[in-house]
């Protein structure tokens, strides 16, 4: 069986290669077009993730919008990705749930005012303890460096050193 | 005996986280003030779910207004759903002094509607978007809630859970006063 004239020769499978070889040049056409909302709905719903997880679910315990899938954690998804088609920016779409939720809405706290004060604790909580600890350590280690040699005698009293020189003559002796 | 700086040090470190949670068993961190209260009410127009015809809200200037949020798959919408209907027919039919609109939010007509039947609500109730474009306005965190617009269209007071007959009448005759100062939300 000669496949190869098979295959080319008959003229229903020319007509099949003719639509396959449409269908190809077809997609190569449309495909890219498709392709550029698509990129497009990305990059919004991108934008959507990054501004509802700055937000907090309202009828959850400590989960964002983003995180969440209550009624209203959804309602407020479609508003934000609403508003970002209308070409609002983040801080737009932060401050429109702001002066209906509060500041309680955001998750975190606005770097200004009060706000300002809770970013900067942890900071100056560390710096502090660390600022504490390093002074400790470097007095510790200035007091080695004035002990004079052979450690700092006079904190044993003369009965007591008499006592563990006696002591280790005996150990050393084998009692 | 007079004590080194390190233990009053320590002694008032202790003592403010103390103070802290002892301040925090009293707050409810399910409340969260409304920064809606003491400004106007925003406006907003829907058809009547269980009748003919629509409603904006700034049409009803002049006569104060309860508009409450609720739901049919709510639990404690049930328990305010007759204190309501009191109200209705108490203030706004027989003397004229108040409009109970009713705002279902995340529901289907039919649900609302079965409930409305159910609880005999014959006062203004609409339906929500599903985009719950009245319920991100005023910022619900949940249902019921009411909010207690005066006659010039300001907020005066936002409650959040059900509404109580006091409620309703201490706000009435608060809100009769237009110099009323905006008051804080309290829930129940």
């Amino acid at each position: 069986m000669n496949h190869g004239s098979w295959a080319l020769s008959t003229p229903r499978l020319r007509a099949v290669f003719i639509i396959m070889a449409l269908v190809l040049l077809a997609g190569a056409v449309f495909v890219p077009a498709a392709s550029v909302p698509a990129a497009d709905d990305e990059a919004l719903e991108r934008r959507v993730l990054e501004i509802t997880d700055q937000l907090r679910c309202p009828t959850c315990q400590a989960i964002s919008v983003k995180d969440s899938a209550a009624g209203f954690s959804r309602q407020i998804t479609g508003k934000v990705r609403a508003m970002l088609k209308e070409g609002q920016s983040e801080d737009e779409i932060k401050a429109f749930f702001v002066a209906r939720y509060g500041e309680w809405i955001l998750r975190a706290p606005k770097k200004q005012g009060v706000g300002l004060i809770l970013w900067l604790l942890p900071g100056l909580a560390i710096a502090a303890v660390g600022g504490w600890v390093g002074y400790v350590a470097f007095r510790a280690s200035r007091r080695g460096e004035d002990e004079p040699e052979g450690g700092r005698h006079g904190e044993i009293g003369e009965a007591e050193r008499d006592r563990i020189e006696r002591d280790l003559r005996r150990f050393e002796e084998g009692f | 005996m007079i004590r080194s700086w390190k233990f009053w040090g320590v002694l008032s470190a202790i003592g403010a986280v103390v103070a802290l949670f002892a301040y925090g068993f009293t707050v409810d961190p399910k409340l969260v003030p409304s920064p809606l209260v003491g400004k106007p009410a925003a406006d907003f127009t829907v058809q009547q779910l269980n009748g003919e015809g629509a409603l904006t809200l700034s049409d009803l200037q002049g006569t104060p207004v309860l508009l409450n949020f609720w739901a049919s798959w709510c639990v404690a919408c049930r328990d305010e759903a007759a204190i309501l209907q009191e109200a209705h027919l108490l203030y706004d039919v027989a003397q004229n002094r108040l409009r109970v609109i009713g705002v279902a939010i995340q529901d289907t007509p039919e649900k609302a509607l079965a409930f409305a039947e159910r609880f005999g609500k014959t006062y203004f109730l609409a339906l929500d978007d599903e985009a719950g474009t009245i319920g991100l306005d005023y910022g619900l965190y949940g249902v019921p809630e009411t909010f207690f617009i005066d006659a010039g269209g300001r907020i005066q007071y936002k409650q959040v859970g059900a509404v109580t007959r006091e409620l309703i009448r201490t706000m009435l005759d608060e809100m009769a006063d237009e110099m009323a100062s905006p008051k804080q939300e309290k829930g129940s």
